[in-house]
């Protein structure tokens, strides 16, 4: 197989092998609207039960999981992919880059996307999907919706979490290493900048969910009791969960606050209006939005002062988003402003976000929120922020940088048809909610009062569903019809409007740089030298696959995952030793990482996420500890012995890892090996004691659970153990590969990284020791 | 008469609701004046520091006009929350003399526990005019009672009580519901509360059996 050269766009191999960002790009924006209908369907199915207050064209049952899943699949599987989609497409181009920094990863994010949105949907035609809310409040999910659906969503959101991980490192490394050289950080287009703040707060947001996914599926499945018990429960979930939550709120928004800057630049034909100052000010809104989460949990009855100062920090948070949306209008002062379909966009949303911004601030007062909680006030709220503010802001992107994608021009006028048809259903819809704010959420009954509210509510649904099928059609109808678009058809300023539409699989003729403060191309040489580039790789689509057999075979027929983790292991060997090409741009602006590669920085980036993951999973642990009465002394549940000996087994696994590393170094391949060998058997060691130590608990007639100190033990201790197998895996395959001198001389910088994990492990494992051996 | 729930919600609603659509028919006119006014006319000139192709973004001076707008901005939210926390001072004190009633929401519907140990589910009796202090827990999943035409509102969540109260002037009967998804039956998890002539409520409460 030529992997270097793309097959052709009508070629079905095209689309599943394909590495590029800019086709990966038009497979998350194919599939994240698919999800969009998929979920506005849903949608209308139960504005339709709500139509008439004694409607029954959903059971309750029905009409819990339609709403659930239409929360899950609008939040996680539209907004956010929608977003990927565009950032595929353009960060690079913005930015000057050939592709992503590690294009088969970019693949893998996708496929794990889908996969994961696939379980979703197979979970429907289980025994009911997830019915609780896309909340998951607890104790409702862990016990009390002990159906096999639910496990099956569960499981798909994880590989969801996968997926955006894998992202976020990739997005990071790119943004961080591949720009054009003298394009700093601060001058990179708006969008760039949306996207990189986005995956940051990805980065630290995400892995609470996994987080808590995992603690919810170990209740359910192994029977911990981290929400089945009191001193756990309802609030330890909401907890992580709004940890998560809220960032998550900003995670779906910040990427159209980039189109925004970016579209309004060029139909305004002015600068934007303190541009720093609105970078600034997004910084500090995703640094606060970690610091907020407490303001959905309100009436939960949390201590005054904690409550007063989650207040402070929600109102707060309001200062810099008027600091943004005022330099945006500001934007508009002296302009010169053209209303091309985009724009209009751009300003409906704007003006749309103002109205759920200042319903935010209602929220955010404990006085008022007391009442509006769980009422359509809240629905109106966020869908004013997320659809209005979110979704139809990413839509004008769509319209923005089709030309771009597509090389032709939509119909102008189907656009603004579309767009006065999204202005019109939207608020239809979603304005009578506030005025129902005397109305619980997630009902499928109402008072008759209400009706003349709600019923026009849906006709505004039906509108804003049609209004989304002007723009299918525009969209499908101008792929073939449309005029062409030439290379820059809105006169734009950035870079992805300086080469061709649909630009060519290495985007630019030529390397773009900005050394002279405006952009000019260096001849192309980084095609000249080496081998050609690949562009093509089976294995993301295998181990997506792969990962959602193993996961499908849990809830459906363990065959399935047996075949999945022999698929699995098949395709991670497929992978690592493959032959796949892709160089990083040598001329490139690399602050503030110009020293530290991009294999390191990556492990980093990933690494910093996995802190996260164990801090959420420790706080939860420290979390129950404290709201438990008692707890068994030191020595008596636990032995300490076990702890210790595991304690010094990985201190020194971590010494034989760097002595590994400097083996190779200084060339030698029997130490390497030996030493490789050495921290393998440690680690086996490891796992072995951990293996004695639990079945004696399991002997003694300590189970998953047997209470909080039980259940949280061996759910620590077991993630822990998870990772160090992992590594274990991977110094097999280095083990191996070392035997034939793969790391003498060059290449050591793969055990450099391997070593990273490898301590980091260790010292996960030096936290756990005394938080649950000794005190 | 003494400030209920609804008196505190209600004068801090306006003063929100007033300042909010205010701020947002202020922001939105300003922005449709601004996009009518500087409509590309095809014969108008670009604007001179119009961005060009390939440079790299400049931007709009304006930290001063900006400061203002959030200086002014800051100035409304922060005596906003000032009221707010006036007034949550006051709900967090529930008047004394208070009748306590335990409150315990289960999968779909409400127990209540009277002073004297009196059990009804489904109803909750209360004399006008005397404030009553609800202890609210729940014995399976998060659940929140709202009484919301008083304008109370209290998550009932397992392993936890959490206190709300009231205080009713006129007789009649409001609607309890669930404002926390809890299940199947979480749209019909509908209780009353009946507010009665506290002569009429004595006698019936005084008469109650309780063993
Ligand atoms: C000025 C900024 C904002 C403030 C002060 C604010 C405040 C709040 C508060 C206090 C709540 C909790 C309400 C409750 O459940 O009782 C809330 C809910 C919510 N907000 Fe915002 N918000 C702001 C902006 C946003 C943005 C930008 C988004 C999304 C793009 C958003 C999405 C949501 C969502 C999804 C919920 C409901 C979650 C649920 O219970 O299902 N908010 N907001
Ligand atoms: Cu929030």
């Amino acid at each position: 197989m030529d992997s270097h050269q793309l097959p052709p766009s009508y070629s079905i191999k095209r689309w599943l092998l394909t590495t590029n960002h800019k086709d990966v790009g038009i497979l998350y924006l194919v599939t994240s609207l698919y999800f969009l209908i998929l979920g506005g369907v849903l949608a209308l199915i139960f504005r339709l039960q709500l139509a008439q207050p004694g409607l029954n064209i959903l059971s309750p049952p029905a009409f819990n999981q339609a709403v659930t899943i239409h929360g899950l699949v609008m939040v996680l599987f539209v907004v956010s992919p929608l977003a990927f989609a565009l950032a595929n497409y353009v960060v690079p181009l913005q930015i000057g880059a050939r592709d992503l920094a590690f294009p088969r990863l970019n693949a893998l994010s996708y496929w794990l996307y889908l996969f994961g949105g696939l379980l979703v949907m197979i979970s429907f035609f289980q025994d009911r999907t997830l019915d609780v809310g896309w909340t998951l409040y607890q104790p409702l999910t862990s016990v009390f919706s002990p159906y096999v659906g639910v496990n099956t969503g569960g499981l798909g959101l994880a590989l969801l979490t996968a997926s955006v991980t894998v992202s976020t490192v990739n997005f990071v490394v790119t943004i961080f290493r591949s720009r054009a050289k003298g394009l700093r950080l601060t001058a990179l287009p708006m969008f760039t900048v949306g996207v990189l703040l986005t995956v940051l707060m990805m980065l630290y947001a995400f892995p609470a969910l996994l987080a808590g996914i995992i603690l919810l599926a170990s209740d359910r499945i192994l029977g911990t009791v981290y929400f089945t018990s009191p001193q756990g429960g309802a609030i330890l979930w909401d907890h992580i969960f709004w940890f998560f939550g809220h960032p998550e709120v900003y995670i779906v928004l910040f990427p159209a606050l980039g189109v925004f800057g970016d579209i309004l630049v060029t139909f305004s034909r002015r600068p934007l209006f303190a541009r720093r100052i609105i970078i600034a000010a997004m910084v500090v809104v995703a640094t606060l939005s970690f610091l907020v989460w407490g303001h959905h949990m309100f009436l939960t009855g949390m201590h005054p002062d904690v409550r007063r100062a989650f207040t402070v920090t929600t109102i707060a948070i309001s200062l810099p988003f008027d600091a943004i949306i005022l330099s945006f209008i500001y934007t508009l002062a002296k302009a010169r402003i053209e209303l091309k379909t985009p724009m209009l966009f751009v300003l409906g949303s704007i003006a749309i976000f103002i109205i759920g911004g200042i319903t935010g601030v209602f929220l955010g007062s404990i006085a008022l929120d007391y009442v509006l909680r769980g009422t359509y006030f809240v629905v109106a709220h966020f869908h004013y922020t997320m659809a209005g503010g979110a979704l139809v802001g990413l839509i004008a992107g769509v319209y923005y940088w089709y030309p771009k994608m597509t090389g032709r021009m939509f119909s102008e006028k189907l656009g603004r048809i579309h767009f006065i048809l999204t202005m019109i259903g939207f608020n239809t819809l979603y304005f009578p909610f506030f005025l129902s704010w005397e109305m619980p959420r997630r009902v499928p009954i109402y008072v008759e009062s209400l009706v003349p509210l709600q019923q026009i509510a849906t006709v505004g649904g039906f509108i804003f569903g049609a209004s989304f099928l002007v723009m299918f059609w525009n969209l499908l109808y101008s792929l073939r019809y449309g005029e062409p678009a030439g290379s820059n058809p809105w006169g734009a300023h950035t870079l992805e409007w300086m080469t061709e539409s649909p630009p060519p699989p290495h985007n630019f003729d030529g390397t773009p740089t900005f050394v002279d403060g405006k952009l000019s191309f260096i001849a192309a040489n980084g095609a000249a030298h080496g081998e050609p580039e690949t562009h093509l790789s089976r294995w993301p689509f295998m181990l997506s696959l792969a990962s959602f057999l193993a996961l499908l075979g849990l809830t459906t027929h363990l065959l399935v995952s047996v075949v999945g983790v022999g698929l699995l292991a098949f395709s991670v060997l497929g992978l690592a030793g493959e032959r796949f090409i892709s160089r990083e741009e040598d001329l490139g602006e690399r602050w503030p990482f110009e020293r530290v590669d991009r294999m390191k920085l990556a492990w980093w980036t990933f690494i910093s996420s996995e802190v996260v993951l164990f801090g959420v999973i420790l706080s939860a642990y420290v979390y129950v500890r404290t709201a438990s009465s008692t707890w068994p002394a030191p020595g008596t549940l636990l032995d300490i012995g076990h702890g210790a000996v595991n304690t010094f087994i990985l201190l020194t696994s971590s010494l034989t890892v760097v002595l590994a590393l400097a083996s190779s170094r200084m060339g030698s391949r029997t130490c390497t090996a030996g030493f490789l060998a050495a921290t393998l058997g440690l680690g086996i060691l490891f796992l072995f004691n951990k293996y004695n130590e639990w079945s004696e608990l399991f002997s003694h007639g300590i189970t998953f659970s047997s209470g909080l100190p039980a259940s949280t033990f061996f759910l620590t201790t077991g993630i822990h153990g998870a990772h160090v197998f992992a590594g274990l895996l991977a110094l097999g395959y280095l083990f191996a590969r070392a035997l034939k001198g793969a790391y003498v001389g060059k290449g050591h910088e793969t055990l450099e990284y391997f070593g990273y994990y490898w301590h980091f492990v260790d010292i996960v494992w030096v936290f756990i020791f005394p938080l649950f051996y000794l005190v | 008469m003494v400030a209920t729930t609804v008196d505190i919600f209600t004068s801090l609603w306006s003063i929100f609701s007033t300042l909010g659509v205010l701020v947002g028919v202020v922001v939105m006119a300003y922005m449709v004046y601004l996009i009518v006014r500087n409509r590309a006319k095809p014969e108008g000139p670009e604007p001179e520091d119009a961005p060009k192709p390939g440079e790299l973004p400049r931007e709009q001076k304006g930290a001063k006009k900006l400061l203002i707008s959030v200086i002014l901005s800051a100035s409304i939210v922060l005596t906003l929350i000032s009221l707010t926390f006036i007034a949550l001072d006051n709900l967090d004190r529930p008047p004394a003399g208070a009748m306590e009633v335990k409150v315990i929401a289960f999968q779909w519907g409400w127990k209540f526990i009277y002073p004297n140990g009196y059990e009804s589910i489904g109803e909750l009796r209360i004399p006008r005019g005397t404030p009553v202090k609800l202890y609210v827990t729940s014995q399976d999943v998060f659940h929140n009672m709202g009484i919301i035409s008083l304008r109370l509102k209290v998550d009932a969540i397992p392993g936890k009580t959490n206190i709300a109260w009231t205080r009713v002037y006129e007789t009649g009967v409001y609607d309890i519901r669930c404002f926390e998804l809890c299940g199947d039956g979480h749209g019909v998890m509908i209780g009353k509360l009946v507010v009665m002539d506290p002569e009429e409520f004595n006698s019936w409460y005084s008469s109650l059996q309780v063993s």
